[in-house]
């Protein structure tokens, strides 16, 4: 219990960090510093599409970390939760989620609930179009493991990729969809006035920088805790405990009385709803469906590193793994470029930060397959299991 | 009385190796029955074609005189049918979504204006039965309606007797080679034996609703409970698979009690135990029998055989070859002859 106990202040600690980031980050940008240094701590804005993709990796570790079923298309969930948001949001097509109730609401006229409504639906529905493609899925290929789903699910990647890419009336082609309205921000305040007090000025000060410079991180930060705290009850229920013993033991689980079929059918619903939110919240934050490219075996792999680097089936694993891999694309490679652009180094192919993406992803998870299998910070059982604890090893006698 | 489990005529084939050949016996509630042989005499196949896990190639299987293979229903036939009108429906839409998309929905829509719902549907309508399109709907919308019925019905011929269906039917089981849930903790394990037991869902579990609360406090209550008579109780939060040797044998049959079973299939519960831990393994299963549960077990240890058997069946090669009490296997014949071999051989 002690142990649990010394865990909740870790995860109270960084969940208050991450609350407060931007607000440091002002804090650092009224010190007099180097321009350099503050380039370098522009990296809340940064967090959203973060954010989201930690949704992402979260579903996938539902089915890849709980239930050991290998899926190597999470990309395509992604995609199906994007377009799915942003086929029934944008104003080019009649379906208009959001507007459509709130004009029957406040009676014709266009109000401030638009936003909220909008991306409310517009989320839900993508998640609920994922559980059911995700279900879809996994009725064929219920009796296949291992290698062979990851080859199904591969399949499907591609598959949907060409759709999006051919159904060019529906999904736009090449294009993507485009303009996808945004998630709500926070409500616009009146700056402080000059004659109020230095208190008052900084609060201002703050609450603009929420707004205005890191819009929709307090937003995609609160939802994706609130995957966390859904995965953590997931695991810890029933359904949870019946993931992982498939996992572990098939035949031992079904000669327990348990519907395998069923349970991975629920973790592919689970894991490919969670996906798909993910890929609303991206769709949303970026304003266009992106294009259907974006969602390649790619983003799969990235995804699915995240998960292992992480520590497979450990909720704060997955979320730091997500950090990492995202991170450092996103944050990282960025800030990198903008400092070497316009040095010497340009047009370089080696010097190019982009393309040392995916081999330092690829260095990444070789180090931690051979220092750290069991992932950054893993659950705590398989942690039990790789790192057995000292003791006279017991031989069957 | 009626027999826990009867088993009639059971064979058993894999190619053209005869695993279990016509063999029948039955098991009395309240006894404990043991099937001995030499390896290979077919008695974890046995176990295997009782659990569901090998189909039987020919012979009946009755679990309190009732067959546990799923009957066939209407609701079984509506099941299927459901199947296939989804594929089909699906299959049209597959084919017809560029046209539909047209005539319903780009057609229709003019920018920010509210969209006429009530003339998409009919456009639909007309575009899927005028007669340009009506032969390839018809032809999709049979073909694969066809061809999900067909789907849902070859999957549930197949599953109609496998393994969670028979263990919901009250027959649990241990294994030869220990399978435990190695990386969830032994109290979970329990838990895990008791799932069909239980009725809270996922959403449940989401929303933390009381109901969910009280569910798995009950439970985890029991488990305790049950670890604690298999003398695990200290090892409920550790993980199964760093528990020592014996200690996983004695989870995986606190494993098979959590589902609260009639029959209990004990698969060489005693192999690698030294004399001491047999003994406190015999004590458990009379524990287990005088608790109202049933139990059959395969065995090698003979002294914990002829201990604790009310009953014994000699399997020899696929064929049963004798049946009785202890005092009666221990003096025939043929029993010694499968195991020393003929006299004079």
């Amino acid at each position: 219990m002690a142990i649990e106990r010394r865990t909740l202040a870790w995860v109270l600690a960084l969940v208050a960090a991450a609350l407060l980031l931007p607000a440091i980050e002002y804090g650092i940008h009224r010190l007099p510093l180097w321009p350099w240094l503050m380039k370098w701590t522009y990296v809340a804005p940064l967090m959203p599409a973060i954010f989201a993709f930690m949704i992402v990796s979260l579903g996938l570790n539902i089915v890849t970390g709980f239930t050991g079923l290998l899926n190597l298309g999470a990309a395509a969930f992604v995609a199906i939760g994007a377009y799915t948001y942003s086929i029934l949001t944008c104003e080019i097509y009649p379906f208009r989620l959001g507007w459509v109730l709130d004009e029957v609401i406040a009676g014709g006229r266009p109000s401030a609930h638009a936003t909220w409504l909008t991306f409310v639906l517009g989320t839900m529905a993508a998640a609920g179009m994922g559980a059911l493609v995700g279900a879809a899925l996994s009725l064929p290929t219920m009796r296949l493991r291992g290698d062979y789903l990851a080859i199904v699910t591969l399949g499907f990647c591609e598959i949907v990729q060409d759709l999006l890419k051919n159904l060019d009336p529906i999904t736009k082609g090449t294009t993507g969809i485009n303009p996808v309205p945004h998630p709500p921000n926070l409500p616009a305040l009146a700056a402080a006035s000059e004659g109020s007090s230095a208190f008052i000025q900084h609060a201002t000060g703050i609450y603009l920088y929420y707004r205005d410079a890191t819009p929709h991180y307090l937003l995609y930060l609160l939802l994706m805790l609130g995957v966390a705290m859904l995965c953590r009850n997931l695991r810890r229920s029933r359904i949870g405990r019946s993931w992982v013993a498939v996992r572990e033991d098939e035949l031992a689980a079904r000669s327990s009385g348990l519907d395998t079929a069923r349970i991975k059918l629920s973790a592919f619903s689970w894991g490919a709803a969670l996906c798909a939110t993910g890929g609303a919240l991206i769709a949303a934050l970026v304003g266009t469906s992106i294009d259907p490219a974006y969602y390649d075996f790619q983003l799969s792999i990235i995804v699915l590193c995240a998960v292992i680097v992480g520590g497979m089936g450990s909720i704060g694993g997955v979320i730091l793994g997500a950090l990492v891999m995202f991170g450092f694309n996103g944050i990282v490679l960025v800030r990198l470029s903008d400092a070497l652009a316009g040095s010497h180094t340009d047009g370089n192919v080696l010097t190019t930060p982009n393309n040392w993406k995916f081999l330092v992803y690829g260095l990444a998870l070789v180090l931690v397959m051979r220092f750290k299998p069991e992932g950054l910070l893993p659950a705590r059982e398989v942690r039990a299991e790789m790192r057995p604890p000292r003791q006279a090893p017991t031989v069957p006698p | 009385m009626t027999a826990v489990l009867a088993v009639h005529d059971l064979t058993l084939r894999f190619g053209g190796l005869t695993a279990v050949n016509a063999v029948g016996f039955s098991v009395e509630p309240g006894q404990i029955v043991a099937v001995i042989g030499p390896n290979g005499a077919g008695k974890t196949s046995l176990f295997n074609a009782i659990t569901g896990i090998h189909p039987p190639t020919s012979g009946r299987i009755l679990i309190d005189g009732r067959d546990v293979a799923a009957p066939y229903s209407i609701l079984a036939a509506l099941r299927w049918l459901g199947v296939g009108v989804a594929t089909a429906c699906a299959a049209v839409l597959a084919i017809e979504l560029l046209p539909l998309w047209d005539v319903a929905i780009e057609r229709l829509y003019e920018y920010r204006k509210p969209f006429p719902w009530g003339s998409a549907v009919p456009a639909a309508w007309d575009l899927l039965t005028s007669r340009a399109e009506r032969k390839t709907v018809a032809l999709t919308a049979l073909v694969s309606l066809a061809v999900g019925a067909f789907g849902a019905w070859s999957v549930w011929i197949r599953s109609r007797r496998v393994p969670e269906r028979v263990a919901r039917a009250g027959i649990a089981r241990t294994f030869q080679n220990i399978r435990l849930f190695r990386e969830l903790s032994a109290l979970d394990n329990v838990l895990v034996g008791m799932d069909a037991h239980l009725t809270s869902r996922s959403w449940h579990a989401v929303l933390r609703l009381p109901r969910h609360r009280k569910e798995s406090a009950t439970t985890r209550a029991l488990a305790l409970e049950i670890l604690t008579t298999v003398g695990l109780g200290p090892d409920a939060h550790l993980t199964a698979g760093s528990l020592p040797y014996g200690h996983q044998r004695r989870l995986e049959i606190a494993r098979a009690l959590a589902s609260r079973p009639k029959l209990l299939l004990l698969d060489e519960p005693a192999a690698g135990m030294n004399p001491v831990e047999a003994v406190a393994l015999v004590a458990l299963i009379r524990g287990i029998r005088d608790s109202g549960v049933t139990v059959l077990l395969i065995e090698h240890h003979m002294r914990v055989v002829m201990g604790i058997s009310d009953r014994i069946v000699v399997l020899h090669y696929g064929n049963k070859i004798a049946e009785g009490t202890p005092e009666q296997i221990r003096a025939d014949p043929k029993v010694i002859e499968a195991y020393l071999g003929a006299e004079g051989a």
